[in-house]
C-alpha cells in the first residue's frame, strides 16, 4: 500500500524557538526574507490559563492540494509512493498562482529566482533513509513524520487555532495539543 | 562570568583540588561518526566537515559540526557526538552562516573621524597598530606607567585563547580592567559562601530526578539543550515546577506554575523549610554530619519566620507553599535549577543562600539527579597560557587597578592619578549592555582613544575610533567547555578568515609585533606563533586527566567532544565542601567577612516608589544573547522590532492597546516602543527583552541604573546588578 505521510507536530513539546524554521533555511540556503517552514504563536489561552504557545508548520502535503489544482504549468505533482507534494521549479514560470490558492499560504516567492518556492518534506532525504530537516535539528524533538496509512496516533487533532479549515484541502499535518498545567497566578 | 581574574583563580584551585581524584576517560572508542575533517577522506571531494564550538555566553555552549564546500560554509548543525548538543542548535546556532556570511560584517580596520558621526575610514593592519601602539606608549612616556589605558572585555566569546587580549594588555605593564561580571555575581557568592564555589549536577541528569524545580530559569529560551532533558523527564513521570514572576515559555510547560512577587524567592524558600522543620522532613543526619551552623539556622528560621508570613510575602497561598515543601523534602532525588535573573536583585545573594539551605537540609546536594544547580566551574582548569608573559623589566607599579564593570562609566569618570585616558573593548559591548548608557559614553567621551574589536557595527563601535575586525569561531582555532554542561569542544579553522579579519590572539601578536617595533622590550607578548601551537598550550595533566584526552589535535581527530569524567558530573558527592570548614556552611563567618549576615535570611526587597510603581524586568530573549544574533536578517525576519509586553488590565488603565507605542519612563529617560498585550506577565509589571535590533535605536539597558545587587565581591571582585529592580513609569506615546 502507498504510504501517506504526513507531519506530526507536538505543540505540547514545541518551545515555539524557530530552530526548525531556521535550520530548514539554512539548510537550503534560503534567501532570508523566505521561510519553508513557519512558527506562529497561538492564542495564550489555548488550554484556558494564559500560556506561551507556538505552532510550526510546513507544507502539509495535502491529499488535495490546492496548489496542484491552481498552477497552469503543471509543476507541482503529489508523489504515488507517499503523496509528498513536490514543486518542480525548473516548470515554474513564478505566476504565483499556488501561493494565493494555498489556504496556508505555504507557496513563497523567490524574489531573486522569480520562481515559487515551499517544503518538500525533504523527499531526497527521506529516500536515503534520512529525516527532514526540521524533524531531526527540532531541539524538543516536537516534530516527527508518520505515515498516516499505517498508524492513526491517538490524541491528534488535525485543526489549531491559526490554521485553515482542513475540509478544503485535507492536509495530512497533525497537532498534538498541550496538555494544560496547573498554575496559581497572583491576584 | 568567568572572565575575571578572580574566578579564573578559584576555578585553576577547584581543578586542582579534584585532579587527584580523577580518573582516566575512555576517548579511544569514542565513534567518530565519519565526521573527522581533512581532505583524506575522500580525496576528490570539495566537500568538508569540521569541527566547532559555539563560544557564546551560554549555559549550552554547543558542539558544531560544519560542512565546507569549496571554501565557503554551506551548513552548520550540532555534533552528534556532544550527547549534550545531540546533533541539534538552538535557533540562534542555527543562524552561523548568515553570521559569517553577513553583509554587515566589519571587514577591514576602520577610523572613524569624530565619535558616532559614522564617517569611517578604511585603513591597514598596520595603521591601526601604529595609531595604537603610538598611544599607548605616549601614555606610557606621559604617566610613567600604563594605568590609563583601560580593558573593558567580557563574555562575547568564551574561546580560551580569547584572553590573549588580557594577556597582551599585561605585556605592557599594570592597565586598569573592568572587574567583576553583569551575570552570576550574588548567587555565586551565596554557592561559594554556603559550599566554597558554586558547582552544578551535569543537567543530563535532569533525567534522574524525581522532582523539578526550575527557580527563576527560563531554559526554553536560554538553554534549549537542558529543556529537551526536562521535557524527556516530565513525560517520564518527573513533576515539573517552575517558580516565577513571569509565566514564561518554561513555566508555560510546567506540571505547576507558581507565580510569584519579585524579590521574594527567598522568603518562599523559608516558608518552605519553615514546614519542613515543622513536619520533621529535613534529614537529621545529613545535617549533623555534613553541616555547620544548622542549630543557629534552626534558631532563626523558628523565630523570624512562618508560612502565613511567606503567603503573605510572596503572593503563594500557604497550602501551595506546604505542599511543594512536602513534595520536594519527600521526592528525591529532587533538583533545584535557580536562573540568574532570580539573583539580579538587591537581597538575590540571600535568596540564593535560602534556596541552598532548602536543598542541604533535604540532603539534596551531592546526590545524582539532584542539586542545587546554578553554575559551575570545574572544567575550566585550563593554562591561560596566553595571559602568562608579564610585565616588561623595569615596569612601575605593582598590579593592575580594578574599576567595577557593573558600573563602569561612573567608575572611569572618576578614576584620578592617573586618570583613564584610552579604552580597548573586545567581546562586549558596554553602549549597549551596561546601566546607565549615558554615563558610559560621557566616560567614552573623555577618552583620547577608544579601539574596539568586534564582527559588526554596534553600538559601541559606533562611538569607538578604531576598529579592529575579528573573526567569527569558524575563521579561527579554539578550545571551549561550559559553566554548565560537562563537556569540552575542539575548535577548528573551518574556513580562512573573510576580508581582513583577525582574532584577538592574532591581534594580540600583531600588536605586541608592533609596539616593539616602535620601542623594543615594551610589550613581552609574543609577535608571531601558530594558533594551534597556541591552542595546545592550554592542555595540563588536570584537563588531559578530568577529559581523559591528550591534546587538542587528538581531541579534533577523536569527534570534536568529549565529557569529563563522572567523578565530577555529581556536585560534592563526596560531601567534601569548599568552605572553611570543610562542611555546608548553614552558618557562614566568610559571609560576615563580606558584611553579611552569616545565616540565610530574608532580606527585604527593594521597593517601587510612588512616581515610578511599575516594575520593568529585561530578560533575555529567544532570539538574541546579550546584543548578539538578533540583528541577523534570518532572525529579523521574525521579529524585526523590540517590544513592551504588559498585562492587559495594566494597557487599560492607560488606554494602551496592542501595538500602541508606550513611553517607559524612569528618571534617567525614557524609550518609545510598541506593547504587546498579554496576561503572561503580571499586571504590576512590564517587561523588555534585551538585544541589538538592527536599525533600531534600543538598549534594554537605557533606564536601568547601576544599582547593585546585594552579593559578588567574595567570588567575581565586584557585586552584580539588581537589572531586575528597575521602577518605570508608562504613558501612551
Amino acid at each position: 500500500m502507498a504510504k501517506k505521510l504526513g507531519f506530526l507536530v507536538n505543540i505540547e513539546r514545541c518551545i515555539g524557538c524557530h530552530a526548525c524554521e531556521i535550520s530548514c533555511k539554512s539548510f537550503y540556503q534560503l534567501e532570508p526574507s523566505m521561510r519553508r517552514r513557519t512558527v506562529r504563536e497561538l492564542p495564550e489561552d489555548l488550554v484556558g490559563s494564559p500560556v506561551r504557545a507556538f505552532v510550526s508548520t510546513a507544507c502539509n502535503h495535502c491529499d488535495e492540494p490546492a496548489c496542484q489544482k491552481a498552477c497552469p504549468v503543471g509543476a507541482y505533482t503529489k508523489r504515488d509512493e507517499d503523496g509528498i507534494v513536490v514543486h518542480n521549479q525548473e516548470l515554474c514560470i513564478g505566476c504565483q498562482m499556488c501561493g494565493k490558492a494555498c489556504p496556508y499560504g505555504v507557496p513563497q516567492y523567490n524574489p531573486v529566482k522569480k520562481k515559487m518556492d515551499k517544503c518538500s518534506m525533504c523527499y531526497d532525504r527521506l529516500d536515503v533513509g534520512e529525516s527532514p530537516i526540521c524533524v531531526s535539528k527540532c531541539p524538543m524533538e516536537a516534530i516527527e513524520i508518520v505515515d498516516y496509512n499505517e498508524v492513526q496516533p491517538s490524541g491528534t487533532v488535525s485543526l489549531v487555532p491559526t490554521f485553515a479549515d482542513p475540509s478544503i484541502t485535507h492536509p495530512t499535518t497533525q497537532f498534538i495539543l498541550p496538555k494544560p498545567g496547573k498554575q496559581f497566578r497572583r491576584a | 562570568m568567568l572572565a575575571d581574574n578572580v574566578s579564573r583563580r578559584t576555578f585553576l584551585k577547584g581543578s586542582a583540588a579534584l585532579s587527584t581524584l580523577l580518573g582516566l576517560g575512555a576517548i579511544g572508542s569514542k565513534a567518530t561518526n565519519g565526521l573527522v575533517p581533512t581532505a583524506a577522506a575522500k580525496s576528490n571531494s570539495q566537500k568538508q566537515q569540521f569541527f566547532n564550538a559555539c563560544p557564546r555566553n551560554c549555559y549550552d555552549t554547543c558542539s558544531i559540526v560544519t560542512t565546507v564546500e569549496d571554501g565557503r560554509i554551506t551548513f552548520v548543525t550540532g555534533n552528534e557526538n556532544n550527547h549534550y548538543t545531540k546533533g541539534r542548535l538552538c535557533v540562534k546556532g542555527n543562524t552561523y552562516p548568515r553570521i559569517v556570511y553577513s553583509p554587515d560584517r566589519i571587514k577591514y580596520p576602520m577610523r572613524q573621524k569624530g565619535r558616532g558621526s559614522g564617517n569611517w575610514e578604511r585603513i591597514s593592519w598596520d595603521e591601526a597598530y601604529t595609531i595604537i601602539a603610538k598611544k599607548m606608549l605616549d601614555i606610557k612616556k606621559e604617566y610613567g606607567n600604563t594605568l590609563p589605558i583601560c580593558l573593558n572585555k567580557y563574555s562575547g566569546n568564551f574561546n580560551i585563547l580569547n584572553y590573549a587580549t588580557e594577556g597582551m594588555l599585561s605585556s605592557i605593564g599594570f592597565t586598569t580592567r573592568a572587574q567583576g561580571t553583569p551575570c552570576d555575581p550574588a548567587g555565586s557568592d551565596a554557592q561559594a559562601f554556603d559550599m566554597g564555589t558554586a558547582y552544578n549536577n551535569d543537567p543530563e541528569q535532569f533525567m534522574d530526578a524525581e522532582y523539578i524545580i526550575l527557580w527563576g530559569a527560563n531554559p526554553a529560551w536560554t538553554s534549549a539543550h537542558s529543556m529537551y532533558f526536562i521535557e524527556q523527564a516530565k513525560e517520564k513521570g518527573t513533576k515539573l515546577v517552575v517558580i516565577d514572576p513571569l509565566i514564561t515559555q518554561t513555566a508555560s510547560k510546567a506540571d505547576e506554575y507558581i507565580q510569584i512577587k519579585p524579590s521574594t524567592d527567598g522568603a518562599l524558600a523559608l516558608g518552605m523549610i519553615r514546614y519542613i522543620m515543622d513536619q520533621h522532613l529535613y534529614d537529621e543526619e545529613w545535617v549533623n554530619n555534613h553541616a555547620i551552623g544548622f542549630h543557629e539556622f534552626v534558631s532563626y528560621v523558628k523565630k523570624n519566620i512562618t508560612v502565613e508570613w511567606a503567603a503573605e510575602k510572596t503572593g503563594v497561598p500557604k497550602p501551595v507553599i506546604e505542599r511543594i515543601a512536602r513534595e520536594y523534602a519527600t521526592s528525591k532525588p529532587a533538583n533545584i535549577w535557580i536562573g540568574f535573573g532570580m539573583q539580579r536583585h538587591t537581597n538575590g545573594g540571600s535568596m540564593v543562600r535560602a534556596i541552598d539551605a532548602l536543598a542541604a537540609l533535604t540532603s539534596n546536594i551531592g546526590k545524582k539527579g539532584g542539586g542545587v544547580n546554578y553554575i559551575g566551574g570545574e572544567t575550566w582548569g585550563f593554562n591561560y597560557h596566553t595571559m602568562s608573559f608579564g610585565a616588561p623589566e623595569g615596569t612601575e607599579g605593582e598590579a593592575d587597578r580594578y574599576v567595577n564593570m557593573n558600573n563602569f562609566g561612573a567608575q572611569v569618570l572618576d578614576a584620578q592619578d592617573p586618570p583613564i585616558k584610552m579604552m580597548w573593548i573586545a567581546c562586549r559591548n558596554p553602549i549597549a549592555q551596561d546601566p546607565e548608557p549615558n554615563v558610559v559614553k560621557k566616560a567614552f567621551d573623555q577618552m583620547d582613544l577608544i579601539v574596539t574589536a568586534d564582527l559588526y557595527m554596534n553600538q559601541t563601535v559606533e562611538y569607538s575610533d578604531i576598529v579592529l575586525p575579528v573573526t567569527t569561531p569558524f575563521e579561527t582555532v579554539g578550545i571551549n567547555v561550559s559553566y554548565w554542561h560537562y563537556w569540552m569542544n575542539a575548535n577548528e579553522q573551518a574556513i580562512k578568515p573573510l576580508y581582513e579579519t583577525k582574532s584577538d590572539l592574532e591581534i594580540a601578536m600583531g600588536l605586541s609585533k608592533k609596539l616593539n617595533e616602535l620601542e623594543a622590550g615594551s610589550c613581552t607578548f609574543p609577535v608571531s606563533g601558530n594558533l594551534v601551537e597556541w591552542v595546545e598550550k592550554e592542555f595540563n595533566d588536570d584537563i588531559r586527566k578530568l577529559f581523559g584526552v591528550k591534546s587538542w589535535d587528538e581531541l579534533r581527530k577523536n569527534g570534536g567532544t568529549v565529557k569529563a569524567s563522572e567523578k565530577v558530573t555529581v556536585a560534592w558527592e563526596d560531601l567534601k565542601f569548599r568552605t572553611p570548614s570543610g562542611k555546608y556552611e548553614f552558618f557562614s563567618k566568610k559571609a560576615v567577612e563580606y558584611g553579611h549576615h552569616p545565616l540565610p535570611v530574608f532580606i527585604e526587597e527593594y521597593k517601587a516608589n510612588n512616581e515610578y510603581p511599575i516594575r520593568c524586568i529585561s530578560p533575555h530573549w529567544k532570539l538574541g544573547i546579550h546584543s548578539q544574533f538578533q540583528h541577523i536578517d534570518w532572525l529579523g525576519a521574525i521579529q524585526d522590532h523590540p517590544f513592551v509586553e504588559m498585562h492587559p488590565d495594566l494597557a487599560k488603565k492607560y488606554s494602551i492597546r496592542e501595538n500602541d507605542m508606550v513611553n517607559v519612563r524612569n528618571e534617567a529617560g525614557y524609550l518609545t516602543l510598541p506593547a504587546k498585550l498579554t496576561k503572561t506577565v503580571p499586571v504590576d509589571t512590564v517587561v523588555m527583552y534585551e538585544g541589538w535590533w538592527k536599525d533600531v535605536h534600543y538598549t534594554e539597558n537605557f533606564n536601568v541604573k547601576a544599582l547593585p545587587s546585594d552579593m559578588g565581591d567574595y567570588s567575581k571582585g565586584q557585586r552584580g546588578i539588581a537589572f531586575h529592580d528597575n521602577f518605570v513609569k508608562i504613558e501612551k506615546a
